[in-house]
């Protein structure tokens, strides 16, 4: 096998551990042959997992999910603006072909149960265009999503999969072209939490527009104390 | 092996789909028809009850946030959540929030009988799951260190320990083994 193609398995299956796993995380998200192998791979070991036991949870944890679902802020909203953003960032790396199947498929999303989906490529009523950035975590697989809703002076902060320590918050700040950092609030891990955004950083936000996270003590910076150290980086880009 | 009937799986990617659209209820009927396979994986891999449950509360989530991902067209929905979820409770063991526990070993057991349950709904008939016969046919070291980084989540350098071997020999061994795998695999696909 090629080293990548070695990479590729020893991904799928887990091996990996530390910097090896980070770089072959962003692999997988940049280079579309790797992920294929990637995906070829955990396709071939998949049935492995049929000789494992199933176990039935407590109700419990069906009931935690219900109630999680229920606290999601606009859950609705967020969900299907989430994904029409998802589909926006796949379509990006397709061809136009795949990109004409893949609205199609999406057709139906857009016009499910319940309230309609915003339509974010065409939203109406603004001149300010949308803001994506995603910041990755150092040290961890997981990143951050930042997206701005020019409508609703509305940061959405996606943080799903993270967790608490119990010791520190992490802060996010906007970093302005002159003066001081605006904090833009406190991560909520696990979750998908609008923010909301101070009139002046509304009206600085732009493509490039720089945000930072600092490790700061439970509930963020403490009054005239030095924020903490900074632990990740993003940029907005216009969508 | 029992195969899932046809009409389940088709029911399953439905509901999958549906999901997808934002149907709540599609979670729920996911949930009821997969949660016990995946859990099993789950615990499997974490080795504590209290995290499998974390981690499946996690793995649902995460499929009703970001449900586009699954690819209807291309892999049957029971293998793809299995995947999912077992990817997801290696990243709880990678990012250091959860300290393993140790399966007992009458659970683990059934594992080295390598032998898929014949008792579970879900399994795919349609897909050759020529991965077992394959197996059968490496060494029985690299077999053995390849099941376990699966069944157990382990790295390289755990496995390394845990058989006292230098690091560079285990990844040779493992290396080798994976070869000789995609061969006998690819000779199937």
């Amino acid at each position: 096998m090629t080293s990548d193609e070695t990479l590729a398995a020893e991904y799928a299956l887990g091996l990996l551990e530390g910097e090896d796993l980070l770089a072959a995380r962003a692999r997988e998200v940049r280079d579309p042959a790797f992920a294929e192998e990637v995906a070829r791979w955990q396709e071939r070991l998949a049935p492995l997992a049929d000789a494992i036991h199933p176990r039935m949870p407590r109700e419990e944890v069906w009931q935690r999910i219900e109630a999680e679902l229920a606290s999601d802020d606009g859950s609705a909203d967020v969900v299907s603006l989430r994904r029409s953003l998802r589909r926006w960032q796949w379509a990006g790396g397709l061809s136009a072909a795949a990109a004409v199947a893949l609205a199609f498929l999406a057709l139906p999303q857009l016009t499910g149960p319940g309230e309609p989906a915003p339509d974010i490529a065409t939203a109406p009523g603004s001149d300010a265009p949308l803001l994506a950035a995603n910041m990755p975590i150092e040290g961890t697989p997981l990143s951050l999503d930042f997206t701005y809703l020019p409508e609703k002076d509305s940061l959405l902060v996606g943080a799903v999969g993270l967790t608490a320590d119990g010791v520190h918050d992490h802060e996010i700040w906007f970093v302005p072209e002159e003066g001081d950092l605006v904090s833009l609030g406190i991560v909520t891990p696990g979750k998908v939490v609008a923010h909301t955004v101070p009139e002046d950083v509304a009206r600085a936000l732009e493509n490039g527009s720089q945000l930072v996270l600092t490790r700061e003590p439970l509930g963020g910076k403490p009054e005239g104390v030095d924020a903490g150290p900074v632990v990740a980086e993003a940029r907005f880009t216009t969508i | 092996m029992q195969p899932a009937s046809k009409q389940a799986r088709e029911k399953l990617k439905a509901a999958m789909v549906r999901l997808a659209g934002g149907d709540r209820d599609a979670l729920e009927e996911v949930y009821r028809a997969t949660s016990a396979k995946l859990f099993g994986i789950c615990y499997r891999i974490l080795g504590d009850e209290k995290e499998a449950e974390d981690a499946l509360q996690d793995v649902y989530l995460t499929l009703w946030r970001r449900a586009d991902r699954y690819d209807a067209d291309r892999a049957s929905p029971i293998s793809w959540l299995a995947t999912f979820a077992r990817n997801r409770a290696i990243d709880r063991l990678r990012t250091g929030k959860v300290r393993r526990g140790a399966v007992p070993e009458d659970e683990a057991a059934p594992i080295a009988d390598e032998t898929p349950l014949a008792d579970t709904m879900m399994i795919d008939a349609e897909r050759e799951a020529r991965v077992h016969t394959c197996l059968e046919t490496l060494d029985e070291t690299p077999r053995g260190a390849i099941r376990t980084a699966f069944f157990e989540g382990r790295t390289y350098a755990e496995l390394a320990e845990r058989m006292d071997v230098p690091l560079g020999t285990m990844k040779s061994w493992i290396r080798r083994g994976l070869a000789k795998l995609k061969t006998c695999m690819e000779a199937g696909e």
